[in-house]
């Protein structure tokens, strides 16, 4: 909604304004949706300004078409691929995450969401060099388990410690101040983050639903209405930015029993990806207790449904040792 | 003139659309295989008529950045059998246009009037998706629904002027919000309940409804693969309706019909 002023396109000077408010045109949308030949017999305005205002503010204000060849030489040259670190999960991603969407990751209390999102900053920070922007409403992460991973991927300290400066953290624990931050991210504080390390690849936000779950239900449509600026901010923060989105959600039941992610349907068709994670019910032998399972449930380049099995520990596994212990770490 | 769009369902569409006027409304929850249509649409109207398709210009209107171009095309890609000057002037066929708010559409759909009569060979619009911004209006409205439901109004009073007068074919996807409940059959049709505004619902000429299927035995497909249904209902006047229901799947190559 865009409220006409004076001085908004030329020709449009206090009086125009004056005499279109008075014939209750008071934004662009009423403006363009009137009839202009009936306009300007009422605000006693010449046709031809009121014309040439018109097209002015419509090619101000519209959205200008693009062509999809464009688009494509666009993508072809901006898009790359994250890989989480875990070659189970890089396979279920499809080799893993894509900048310019939102990948979401689902699963119950202590199914390891948050052990994911630290392995896939640790990765993209140390490996590929490029840094993360991890936002925690949970209070779940501390630097020493960042320091953790780190220490398994490298012993030297200066390393270590340019890796951790990579990961910019934001903790925040409502809806408002997630999109005061995003916001912020968007008019400025990314070029920020980006200066002395790579460029700002990948925005974890873990995890979106505690922040937003706490509004929706009852009757009103404020908390809906959040989410869905929520997801805007994600997505164009995504594709202006060409930033990987990887965002955590808990998971409920439905009627017949099933285990699905919580956020209701609105939220479904969110993200590009969503990835379900649960324990494995195995053998309960000690080593088993780190593996999960992860469910591809949504996905627009394969077919769903399909699983694949890993380990919680893959990101801490010690890279040097015998080579007995690495064959039975890599299995 | 217009060629076989697969499926006995899709012969009697295409046929309607012969005279233009016509307004389809992709409904589904959120695995349902919508999107796979969708594209399916888009690349039958863009890809040359060597390889099937209308060659027609299409003008496509992204609500929530969720035009995926790697797997249009991939799609294209497998139905020209990997010839890149075709593709791209395939893509240079299609027109894409991101909104961010209903007023943002609005304005945008006034903006594409004079596309339209500069391009004759614009004929498909296609809009992904028009609930994008329920939930957003619902709020801005407060507590008066037809303050909730002006702007979305606006849009389809704009849009049924665009049908009548330039003699387009509106596409447009529709999420569903409420999830189905498969456990009895009066339920099922609850999440199929048109949600958005009156002006709308009256431009509809035929809503297809998607959902998952389980796979029956008589179906050859492969083991493992997942099988979807559209259910169409056509109404031609407020008298007359028509239904009609098809299977399809998902390869790499786009939807196949059963």
């Amino acid at each position: 909604m865009v409220v006409l002023r004076e001085g908004m396109c030329p020709g449009l000077d206090e009086n125009v304004v004056r005499d279109l408010r008075a014939a209750d045109i008071k934004t662009v949308e009423d403006l363009v949706s009137s009839d202009i030949e009936e306009l300007a017999l009422k605000c006693s305005l010449s046709y031809k300004t009121l014309f040439a205002i018109r097209r002015v503010l419509l090619a101000q204000h519209a959205a200008f078409p693009v062509s999809g060849a464009d688009l494509y030489e666009e993508l072809l040259s901006s898009t790359a691929i994250l890989s989480t670190g875990n070659p189970s999960l890089d396979k279920l991603l499809d080799s893993g995450l894509y900048t310019g969407e939102i990948t979401e990751l689902s699963g119950g209390p202590g199914s390891g969401k948050s052990q994911v999102c630290f392995g896939v900053a640790v990765h993209v920070s140390y490996h590929l060099k490029q840094s993360v922007i991890y936002i925690d409403t949970t209070g779940g992460l501390t630097a020493s388990r960042l320091l953790q991973m780190l220490q398994t991927e490298t012993s030297n300290t200066e390393e270590q410690m340019e890796a951790l400066q990579r990961i910019h953290i934001f903790r925040l624990f409502d809806v408002f101040s997630l999109l005061d931050c995003l916001y912020s991210l968007r008019s400025g504080r990314l070029q920020q983050a980006s200066v002395g390390g790579g460029s700002v690849k990948a925005v974890i936000v873990d995890s979106v639903s505690a922040v937003i779950s706490p509004v929706l239900g009852g009757k009103q449509n404020e908390g809906m209405s959040l989410m869905i600026q929520v997801a805007g901010a994600l997505k164009t923060m995504a594709k202006d930015f060409n930033v990987a989105v990887l965002v955590t959600n808990h998971v409920t039941r439905s009627d017949n029993g099933e285990v699905r992610p919580g956020l209701g349907v609105s939220w479904s068709h969110i993200p590009r990806t969503r990835v379900l994670l649960e324990r494995v019910e195995g053998a309960g032998s000690v080593s088993c207790s780190s593996f999960r399972s992860a469910t591809l449930i949504k996905s627009s380049r394969q077919a769903c449904r399909i699983k694949e099995e890993f380990d919680l520990q893959w990101w801490s596994r010690s890279k040097e040792g015998s080579s007995g212990k690495r064959k039975l770490e890599e299995t | 003139m217009f060629p076989e769009n697969g499926g006995p369902r899709k012969v009697h569409l295409i046929a309607s659309i012969l005279c233009g006027n016509v307004c389809i409304c992709n409904t589904g929850v959120c695995v349902s295989g919508k999107t796979e249509l969708l594209y399916h649409f888009l690349c039958r109207c863009i890809l040359p008529q060597a390889a099937g398709g209308l060659e027609t210009d299409v003008m496509f209107v992204d609500t929530d950045y969720s035009l995926d171009m790697l797997r249009l095309v991939g799609i294209l890609d497998s139905r020209l059998n990997r010839d890149e000057a075709a593709l791209y002037s395939c893509l240079s066929r299609l027109l894409v246009v991101h909104c961010s708010s209903t007023s943002h559409l609005l304005l945008t759909l006034h903006f594409l009037e004079t596309s339209l009569a500069s391009r004759p060979s614009l004929s498909f619009l296609l809009i992904d998706s028009i609930s994008a911004f329920y939930w957003p209006d619902r709020c801005e409205g407060g507590a008066s629904i037809a303050k909730q439901e002006e702007k979305l109004g606006k849009c389809s009073d704009l849009l049924g002027r665009l049908l009548r007068d330039y003699r387009i074919t509106v596409f447009a996807t529709c999420h569903a919000i409420r999830s189905c409940r498969p456990s009895s059959a009066a339920a099922s049709t609850e999440s199929d309940r048109p949600y958005l505004c009156r002006p709308w619902q009256r431009l509809v000429t035929h809503r297809l409804l998607c959902s998952q299927q389980e796979v029956a035995d008589n179906m050859t497909v492969a083991v493992g693969q997942q099988v979807f249904t559209v259910h169409c209902t056509s109404s031609f006047s407020t008298r007359t309706k028509a239904y009609r229901s098809n299977s399809f799947y998902v390869l790499d190559g786009g939807v196949t019909f059963i």
